[in-house]
Formats: C-alpha cells, structure tokens, sequence
C-alpha cells in the first residue's frame, strides 16, 4: 500500500536555531500518526511545512509518493491537506459561518451562497456537538468553542490529511470525547491524520503509530502498541522521571484570600479560601465558571455581591492594580490576548509586572533584569538561543512558560493560574509543578484552575469542584479521586436536568 | 433548529455602528433646535453635499478595515479632477475623459498596493507619499489655477449629470422644493454597488481577515497580497469617482478642492466604528458618519455658530455615539451569556 505522505530528510533552519534536522516521517492512510516532543522540538514547523507555510531548506515532501514541489497554503489546501493550527487562527470579528468557511466559501459565480453555507455550517457544528448557531461572531464564544470552530473548519476541506497540533490543550472530556469519535470516524473514512498533544494520556487512546521528537531531530518511531507511558516520557524528557508530582506539605498558615459569597452574571455564592502553604484546586468542566470566578476576583470582570478579602483586607471591585499591590499574580487563561506582546523580547515580557520590583528607583537596573530573566529561563527550561528573541517567534509553550515566569519573577505570595500547564512538556511540566512547590513552600498560596485530573489530584492539598457556577464540593487531597472529583463536577447539572448520574 | 436559526438572524441593536446613534441624535437636536433644519430644501442640500464625503469614507472604511489607511485620497480626487476637467477643455468627450480620470485614479491605487505588499512600506507613508506625487501633479497640470471648459455637445454628459432626477415645488420658498440632484443617485448607486460587492462577494470576510490578523489570513489560503492591492485600486477609483463629482457640482475644477478630505474620511470612518487598528467595522457606519459630519456643520451654520466650534460639536457627538454603542454592548452581552447558561 502506497504512503499518503512522506517527508523525506527535512531540514529547516530559522536565525540562531535549527528547527528540523533532518527529519524523515511518513503518514498511511486511515492512520493516526501521533507526533510528541519538548516545547520547541520542532512539531510545529514540521507540520506547518505539509500546510505550506514554511517551506524546508533542504529535503522534500511527497504525496502519494509524488514529490509536492513548490507549497503554499493554497495549494497545499487543493491537495487536500487541511490543518488545524496551535495558535488559534480564527477571525474574531466574523461569525461562526464566515470562519469556517475562510478562504474556501461555498461561491454561485462571484457571489457568495450564504444559505448553502448557513447550512453547510449546521449541519458540520452538529456533526461535532457543538452548540452554537452560525451566525454567532466569533468574538463571543468561550476558547472551548473557538477550538470547535477551528476542528469544524478543517473538516468542512473534506481533507485526505489533517493536522491537529495540540487540538485538545483548551478542551475539556466531553469535547475530547466528541473530538475523538470524529477522528475515528474519519480514520474509517481512509483519511491520514497528524496528532501532536502534550496530553500523554490522550495519545494511548487515539494513536496508531508515535513520533518522539528532540531537538529537531526524530528519535524514535514506533507502532503505539509497543510503548508504554514511561518509554515515552523518557523520549520527551531525554530522563526518568518517577514521580511528576513532588510536594511537600509545609504547614498552613493565615488564610491569603478568601471568596465570600461571591456571586456575578455566570456564577453563584462562590465561598473559598487559600491559605500560606497551600495549593488549592478549581475543578470542573469548561464553561463550569471557574475561570468567570477568579476573573471577578482579580478585579478583571465585575461581581454582583460578595466579598474577596486578602489578608483580611477587602478589596475594591474592578482594581486589578490593587490586588497585585496586594501581592496578588493572575495567570489568564488566553495567553495570547492576555499575556503576552508578541513583540516584545522574552526579557521586556518577563519583566514587564516586576519593573518596579527590579528597578526600585526606577533607573533600569539592566544588569539584574537580565540576571533575573536567565534564572527563569533556566529554570522553567525555556528553549531559546537568548533572551532577547522576540516571543512571537517561540514555540507555543514556550510563549506559556514566558507568561508563567512573568508572574513567577513579581515574587508575589498569592498565585491564581488558570490552566498553567496547558501546552507544555511533560519534563518542564514536573519542574513548573516543583516551582509550585518550591513557592508554597516559601509561604505563598496558589489557587490552580485546571481540567487535567491528574494535575489536580496530584498538586492540590484542598480541590473545590464547579458546576454550573456553584461550588459543588470541596475534596480533601486524602478522600480525592476521579470517581469523587468527576461526581461532584456533574453533579448540579443532572439535578437540573431532572436525572441522575449513573 | 428553527428557534436556533432565528436568533442568530435576530436583528442586533449593538452591531449597529456608533455613527449611526449619533445621526440619530444630532438629527433630533437638529430638527428640534435649528429652524430652517429640518425642511426638504435643506435636508435635499444635505445629501447633495454630504455625498463626496460618503463616496470617500466609504474607501477609507475599507481601507481602515483591512488595517491599512489611504492619505492620497484627497490629492487623488483633485488629480482626477483636474485630468478630467483639461480633458474636456481640450474636447475630448465627457465619457473619455471620465474614463481616463477614473482610470488614473485607479492606476495610483494600484501604486500605493504595489507600495505597501510588495516593498513592505507602512500604508501611512506609502499614501503620505502619493499624495505629494498626486498634489503636485494636480498643480503642475493645472497651472494652480481653476479650469473651466466650454460648454458643448461633448461635455453634455456633465451637464445632465448636474440636474435634479426628482423635483418638487412644495411651497413658495426655495426651503420647500424638494430635489434629488443626479449626483445623489450616482453615488448611491456606486456605494451600494461597493457595499454589494462587500456583503455578498468574499471581499467582506477577506477584508475581515487581513485587518485582523493578516497572518490566519494567509493561512486559510488567502492572496492577502493582492487583495490587500485590490482594495487600494478600489480607493483610488473612488477617489477619482469623488474627482467627478466635485467637477460636476461646481461646473469647473480646482486642483485643491481635495486639500484635507482625506482626513475628514478618516474622521467619518472612524465615527462610523471603524476602529484604525483594522479588523473591525462597517461600511454603512462609514455612511452615517459622513452624513454626520456634514450635518453638524449644516445645523451650525444654520444656527449661524462659528465654524471652529464645528469640531468640538463633532467629538461631543463622537464621544456620545460610543458610549451608547457601549450600552447596547453591554446589554447585547447580558442576553448573549443568558442564552449560553440555558443552552448549556
Ligand atoms: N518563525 C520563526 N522564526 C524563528 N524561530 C522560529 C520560528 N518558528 C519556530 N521557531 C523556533 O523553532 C523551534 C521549533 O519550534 P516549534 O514551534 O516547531 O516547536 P514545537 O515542537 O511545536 O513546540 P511546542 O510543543 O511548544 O508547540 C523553536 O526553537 C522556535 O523558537
Ligand atoms: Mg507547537
């Protein structure tokens, strides 16, 4: 049986890193050929050269063992390679119907057919479970919905290959489920799909076939059923590593920040607290309000009634400068539109809420900036050849771990992160869960939001779980488990619903 | 699914642009305030001289849109004008002339596109240079001085073009005839063919699209490129469409009766919403915000108030424009999250 597609001796240099070295890789049809690696191997680059967005310095591409030759994004696209992208590469301003069918619309003559598109679009967002009509811009969806959006465009290519670059970092089980049964459904149909994740777990259960990647280089490929977890955390990682989760459990102290009856447009008397040493966990399912919740608490969004106290202190509404005067450090959720400039230097990022920090009189103290910046860098494993490269050129998470060590340097003592470990490496994951650590164990209190369980179950000393904008539960780390945590974040919504979990 | 259909077709009070609150208000205040205001002579005179300043916003909106601007719009107009107007002086037919002057137009569009895709220079400094090229090749040609032509049966074309299509005698006074110039018509027939073109061709999203982020732009395999050209030409061509129209209102052609349109079209386009980072806004907000403008101004000189309060009066209305857009955000957004928490 022919290849669908093949690289052959892929080599792609970009100013002071050489992103693909070589690199021969081939896809068969109806397979899922997973492809994982550190931040900054080379994923990406090597799946944005089948898009043609880059184009390889030396080797070539084949399909169906036909050389490609020159590749732009047109053309790859009329091949039938459809991509979706790590970075979100939706248009905000446009609706749902627009977005899905940029670049390809569904055309009588000049004009465009709204209608056969409208329905076109209905018909795809209800093949993916998604609940949004076509008319809906962009702009207003959740990120969860934003990623449909993307999967939704993809297939409406009716593409012979696609690419999913970490399609799953801001979705949560059930979409992950419902995106799952669509590539099943596809590999039936014969069509040959790339899969990159961060999420180990995820890859055991779709993959056919696994890529390690390190350092531009291809380290080992092998049918999935011949690894195990370890092997491949071991590829990633170039080590062992035995125990992803290091905590100590420093005792408790005063109690940080508290929410007391806390309430607003998408959640209800939210009540909890966060004390020194402790690393609290907000569970739930995506659109549960856990973001909406520390958002308001932070200042960023408005809150109806209730209190968010630090200290003690309550704080004003709608004064984010006052709880980071307070020693308060928010990690969003969007990073791109959040958290960074993405042209600006790593440095200028990571500095940029710490200025007054670092510079206490207010002169630029370059010479410890810098230091500052390259001890981060070193420890969070930042891939880059210096501190001065602009984000917009790094690698998706290593943009996330410049957001992290923007608020790990403000040396703040009470941490909020929404989704921290999203899109990042299974080593560097372990060294930002030991800076956790390392943190709590100064004093600070962390509050995590994340949709990975394991994460949760094994960094949290205390784990509030959401559902449909209330508090559900609240776990101890000793009784936690995914039966309980799972429980409690479905909890509200059978209720409401009138049936029970089974 | 029919439920679902409807509200997404719902009609939506904060999509409507900014500048259109705005008209609404200053046409209140106006009629309320002014007396010879709201009367059809004057409301005819309003579209009559409002309609360059529509025709340009319009090509500024769709410049600004896709996150670019054009400052040589006005220097273009007064070109194109002029090229015409000796044209006809030298007897050349009024369509030739039209064509060669919309031709010109056009071919300096394509310049300033050329100028920003391919040498990568900033749209601000790109236009800001041809429209000293377009400036002095309007003065050189016309020896600074107005052109007139004699009046024939090759120039008849402008003639008409300078009557009324709809004429009404209501009362004794001229504030009571009510007329609707050519001119007038002309330019709802260009702008609703721009608007056309933009609401049901690819050139609405695409424009979307490059303002936004030209980058997912090109990765949904789009020419961003040559689309961002096309609308360049699109600019010019107007803006030389404006040329024709000042030449036919005023019968003659002065090589600097462009001098600062392009920056009252900035003006408009951005009071019509049309935020100057790209990526959003409207072309119909662009409209309103033209007419605005020249609303303000007519309503103050009625009211016989000196004109340099005009643009205090304008950012008042521009500011109050928003802020009433921000309340129909603002609501639009508590329906929007309701809707999301039953649906869920
Ligand atoms: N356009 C660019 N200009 C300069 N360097 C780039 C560019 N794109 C990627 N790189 C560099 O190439 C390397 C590989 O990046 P790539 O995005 O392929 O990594 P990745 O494996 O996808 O990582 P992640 O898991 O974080 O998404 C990184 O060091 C990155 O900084
Ligand atoms: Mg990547």
């Amino acid at each position: 049986m022919g290849k669908l597609l093949e690289f052959r001796n892929i080599s792609k240099t970009f100013p002071g890193v050489k992103a693909l070295d070589d690199v021969s890789l081939d896809l068969n049809p109806g397979e899922v050929h997973v492809v994982v690696g550190e931040n900054g191997a080379g994923k990406s680059t090597m799946m944005k050269i089948i898009s043609g967005v880059y184009a390889p310095d030396r080797g070539e591409l084949l399909l169906d063992d036909i050389p490609l030759g020159r590749n732009t994004p047109k053309i790859a696209e009329q091949h039938g390679i459809a991509m979706i992208y790590q970075e979100l590469s939706i248009v905000p301003e446009l609706s749902v119907m627009e977005n899905i069918f940029l670049g390809h619309e569904i055309r009588r003559g000049i004009l465009i057919d709204r209608k056969a598109m409208d329905k076109r679009a209905e018909e795809l967002l209800a093949s993916i479970g998604v609940k949004v009509s076509p008319g809906t811009l962009v702009k207003n969806l959740s990120i969860a919905n934003q990623q449909m959006i993307e999967i939704a465009k993809a297939l409406s290519k009716n593409a012979r290959v696609i690419v999913f670059d970490e399609p799953t970092s801001s979705l949560t089980d059930a979409e992950i489920k419902e995106l799952f049964r669509i590539i099943t459904a596809l590999r039936g149909k014969g069509v040959g799909m790339f899969y990159i994740s961060h999420r180990l777990e995820e890859i055991f259960e779709i993959g056919d076939r696994i890529t390690i990647m390190r350092d531009g280089r291809k380290i080992a490929t092998a049918p999935i059923a011949e690894m195990d977890m370890g092997k491949v955390v071991e590829g990633i990682a170039g080590r062992r590593i035995e125990n992803v989760f290091q905590r100590h459990f420093p005792a408790k102290g005063e109690i940080l920040l508290e929410l007391k009856d806390l309430c607003g447009e998408r959640f209800q008397h939210v009540n909890l607290n966060v004390r020194a040493g402790e690393i609290i966990g907000l569970a739930g399912l995506v659109g549960s309000g856990r973001s909406e919740v520390v958002r308001a608490a932070f200042g960023i969004d408005p809150y109806s009634a209730g209190e968010v106290l630090v200290r003690g202190k309550k704080m004003p509404r709608n004064n984010p400068q006052r709880l980071a005067h307070e020693g308060v450090a928010f990690l969003p959720e969007d990073r791109k539109r959040e958290g960074l400039a993405l042209s600006l230097s790593i440095r200028e990022n990571a500095v940029i809420s710490a200025l007054r920090r670092l510079n206490p009189l207010t002169i630029v103290d370059g010479r410890r900036e810098r230091a500052t910046v390259r001890d981060f860098v070193r420890k969070l494993g930042i891939s880059s050849p210096t501190i001065e490269k602009l984000v917009h050129f790094l690698s998706g998470g290593t943009q996330q771990k410049v957001v992290l060590a923007k608020w790990l340097i403000t040396e703040a003592s009470i941490f909020i992160f929404d989704e921290p470990t999203r899109g990042i490496d299974v080593g560097s994951k372990s060294s930002i869960y030991s800076l956790m650590d390392e943190l709590v164990g100064l004093g600070a209190g962390i509050v995590m939001i994340s949709s990975e369980l394991p994460e949760v179950l094994g960094m949290s000393d205390r784990i509030y779980v959401m559902a449909q904008g209330r508090i559900a539960g609240e776990i101890d780390r000793e009784e936690a488990d995914h039966v309980s945590v799972i429980q409690l974040a479905f909890s509200q919504t059978s209720a409401s619903q009138g049936r029970s979990l089974q | 699914m029919s439920t679902h259909r409807a509200s997404s077709r719902r009609f939506r009070l904060a999509r409507l642009p900014n500048s259109i609150f705005a008209f609404l208000l200053v046409f209140m205040v106006a009629s309320l305030w002014v007396p010879r205001f709201f009367t059809p002579g004057n409301l005819s005179s309003l579209l009559l001289q409002s309609s360059i300043m529509i025709i340009l916003s319009v090509a500024m909106a769709l410049v600004i849109i896709a996150g670019g601007i054009d400052l040589s719009m006005g220097s273009v107009l007064s070109m194109c004008g002029v090229i015409m107007a000796l044209c006809m002086r030298n007897g050349l037919h009024a369509l030739v002339a039209i064509g060669i002057g919309l031709a010109i137009g056009a071919l300096f569009g394509l310049l300033n596109g050329l100028i920003v895709t391919r040498l990568r220079v900033p749209p601000f400094i790109a236009t800001f240079g041809s429209m000293g090229i377009a400036q002095s090749l309007a003065n050189t040609l016309s020896g600074r001085r107005t052109i007139y032509w004699e009046s024939g049966s090759h120039s008849s074309l402008v003639d008409l073009l300078k009557g009324d299509v709809v004429h009404i005698q209501l009362g004794p006074e001229s504030s009571m005839v009510f007329y609707i110039p050519f001119l007038v018509v002309l330019t709802a027939v260009v702008v609703g063919g721009v608007i056309f073109l933009f609401r049901r061709t690819v050139l609405g999203a695409y424009v979307h699209a490059i303002g936004e982020n030209e980058e997912v732009a090109r990765l949904s395999g789009i020419a961003t490129r040559s689309w961002t050209t096309l609308l360049y030409v699109i600019s010019g061509a107007l803006a030389g469409f404006a040329g024709l129209l000042m030449l036919i209102r005023t019968n003659s052609m002065q090589p600097t009766s462009g001098d600062w349109l392009e920056f009252v079209a900035v003006v408009a386009a951005v009071l019509g919403g049309n935020a100057l980072e790209g990526g959003k806004g409207s072309l119909v907000g662009a409209i309103f915000g033209a007419l605005t403008l020249y609303m303000v101004r007519n309503a103050l000189a009625l009211k016989g108030i000196d004109t340099s309060v005009t643009m205090v009066v304008i950012g008042a209305v521009l500011v109050i424009g928003m802020f009433l857009n921000a309340l129909a955000t603002r609501h639009e957004k508590k329906l929007s999250a309701r809707a999301e928490t039953e649906n869920a």
